[in-house]
């Protein structure tokens, strides 16, 4: 059945299904997974490097990346898509621009929670004209708003958004969203370094080759935001193994 | 021809009847034709060498070797993890291997396949050679799997041993009423032969239980001939080369057949996680 309906994006199968929208969520599957995590004060956000070629420049191969960034009052909203790459740089331009014309018009900078339906309105678009397809994008967009509360949102090929507490996406992503739901719990934020630890654990448990390929970016409350080098992701995941094999350690004292 | 209501060209049925002269002008086959067809037959045989001479097998690799135990492992997910688990825990030596060609392979050049590209390779333990392992990372087509079937069990097969098979397909090939997202993927399922009777270490594939290819191709020969088999299926939704998918297979390893030939675990782990670091393909389509 799948195969007569799903050749037009503007097209329902009998049973209510637009099956080229599942199909591009099927397209974020196959990118890197992400992970943001809203702290009390700060907000987290990961995403797994994937190694790149020799003779690549680095440097060129950012994924998480300013939509807004509001240098007097050192708030700025985060962003990382995860699926294709094209698609992904297209949104981010249409959604900078929009937090620019958004300023110029009230004299505010954007919501996180507009931005994020803005992005979302747009996919949305796409999967309701002819001749085009969806974005196979899905987004974490991370910020704190003029009122200082920190807020994670994720939107998917399908035009939706929802706020979370903490949300993984690309691949393996159903794996790392189970071990936050594990992990999640009010002293794991209660701060700042705690919050960043929980994310990088919930990173370490899909990416193959450790501390080396993680690229991590934080904002705390009132502070410009921060991109941590490899050696700071590397001394965390440091002090993330010690704990571990001092807890083993302790488990194995009990049972003797 | 018509056109549908999405864009599709179809081809419909002509009710102006058939043409007799056209009929008789497509099935006059020319010897220009024949030798094509004879050729493209040549170029996509199965060829099954012995691994020190090079030179084709005469019989059936089953018939030449007493076989007990057989293992194959289709598919890069499946290789990597017997790779690691089984290969590194005793000492296997390589038997033979086999090459053939299809549209799915790289090179054009069905002569010159080297040993780093997509073939299958048979190996025995060499504490106990009738325990025979099969690796085989490349993709045999339907027209060749009969082939491969016939070189490699021979046409009348013994049925005193118990086959197992591992393979991955993606997890939008398991039917369910669920939608993808809320499967557990990776997970594990079973078929098995009539005449498999050990319990299987995951749950059996449910209906419609439809497997493809190789795997297909193997079981549907075991059951025919009777002899028991069972095939392991992980669905996962990452088809290349992937820690999560392989460590999916790990319950396979506490089963009756697999069980007395693993040995160090821990190493294991180790020696998979350095292959998924050399085998890391960067692409620059998905972020």
């Amino acid at each position: 059945m799948a195969s007569r309906y799903d050749r037009a994006i503007t097209v329902f199968s009998p049973d209510g299904h637009l099956f080229q929208v599942e199909y591009a969520q099927e397209a974020v599957k196959k990118g890197s997974t992400a992970v943001g995590i809203r702290g009390t004060n700060i907000v987290v956000l990961g995403v797994e490097k994937k190694s790149v070629a020799k003779l690549q420049d680095e440097r060129t191969v950012r994924k998480i990346c300013a939509l807004d960034d509001h240098v007097c009052m050192a708030f700025a909203v985060l962003t990382i898509f995860i699926g294709l790459t094209a698609d992904a740089r297209v949104v981010i331009n249409r959604a900078r621009v929009e937090c620019q014309s958004h300023k110029l018009t009230v004299e505010d900078p954007v919501t996180v929670e507009y931005i994020t339906r803005f992005i979302a309105t747009l996919k949305q678009k796409y999967t309701q004209s002819n001749g085009r397809r969806p974005f196979g994008i899905s987004a974490l967009i991370v910020g704190f708003d003029d009122d200082g509360i920190p807020r994670l949102y994720q939107t998917d090929p399908s035009g939706t958004y929802h706020a979370w507490k903490a949300n993984a996406i690309g691949r393996s992503a159903k794996t790392v969203r189970e071990f936050l739901e594990k992990n999640y719990t009010e002293d794991a934020i209660a701060s700042d370094n705690e919050a960043i630890k929980l994310a990088i654990k919930a990173l370490l448990e899909v990416v193959q080759s450790g501390g080396k390929n993680i690229e991590l970016a934080i904002i705390r409350r009132n502070q410009p935001l921060k991109m941590f080098s490899a050696k700071e992701v590397e001394l965390y995941v440091t002090e993330i193994e010690k704990e571990k094999e001092e807890a083993e350690k302790k488990k194995s004292k009990k049972s003797v | 021809m018509a056109a549908t209501f999405f864009g599709e060209v179809v081809k419909a049925p002509c009710r102006a009847g058939t043409e007799d002269e056209e009929e008789e002008e497509g099935r006059r086959e020319t010897p220009e034709d024949r030798e094509v067809r004879q050729q493209l037959a040549r170029k996509r045989e199965v060829r099954l060498l012995r691994r020190q001479t090079k030179t084709s097998l005469e019989v059936s690799l089953l018939e030449k070797y007493p076989c007990s135990k057989f293992i194959i492992a289709i598919g890069n997910n499946a290789v990597a993890f017997l790779s690691s688990f089984v290969m590194n825990s005793g000492v296997w030596e390589e038997v033979g291997c086999a090459k053939l060609w299809n549209e799915w392979c790289r090179t054009a050049d069905s002569t010159h396949l080297s040993s780093t590209e997509a073939f299958c390779g048979f190996y025995h333990l060499k504490s106990n050679p009738s325990v025979f392992l099969c690796q085989c990372s490349c993709y045999v087509a339907e027209d060749q799997q009969y082939q491969w079937l016939e070189k490699v069990f021979g046409s009348c097969p013994r049925k005193n041993m118990q086959i197992t098979v591992l393979t991955c397909r993606h997890v939008t090939d398991y039917k369910t009423l669920e939608s993808t997202g809320s499967l557990p993927s990776p997970f594990l399922k079973a078929l098995k032969t009539q005449n498999f009777k050990d319990p299987a270490c995951c749950p059996l594939l449910e209906q419609p239980n439809i497997v493809h290819d190789l795997p297909a191709a193997v079981l549907s020969y075991c059951q025919v001939w009777k002899i028991p088999a069972i095939l392991y299926l992980c669905y996962t939704d990452v088809m290349k080369l992937d820690l999560i998918t392989v460590e999916a297979f790990k319950p396979i390893l506490s089963t009756r057949s697999l069980k007395s030939l693993v040995k160090n675990i821990p190493q294991s782990t180790e020696i998979l996680k350095k292959l998924m670091t050399t085998n890391e393909i960067q692409s620059n389509i998905y972020t």
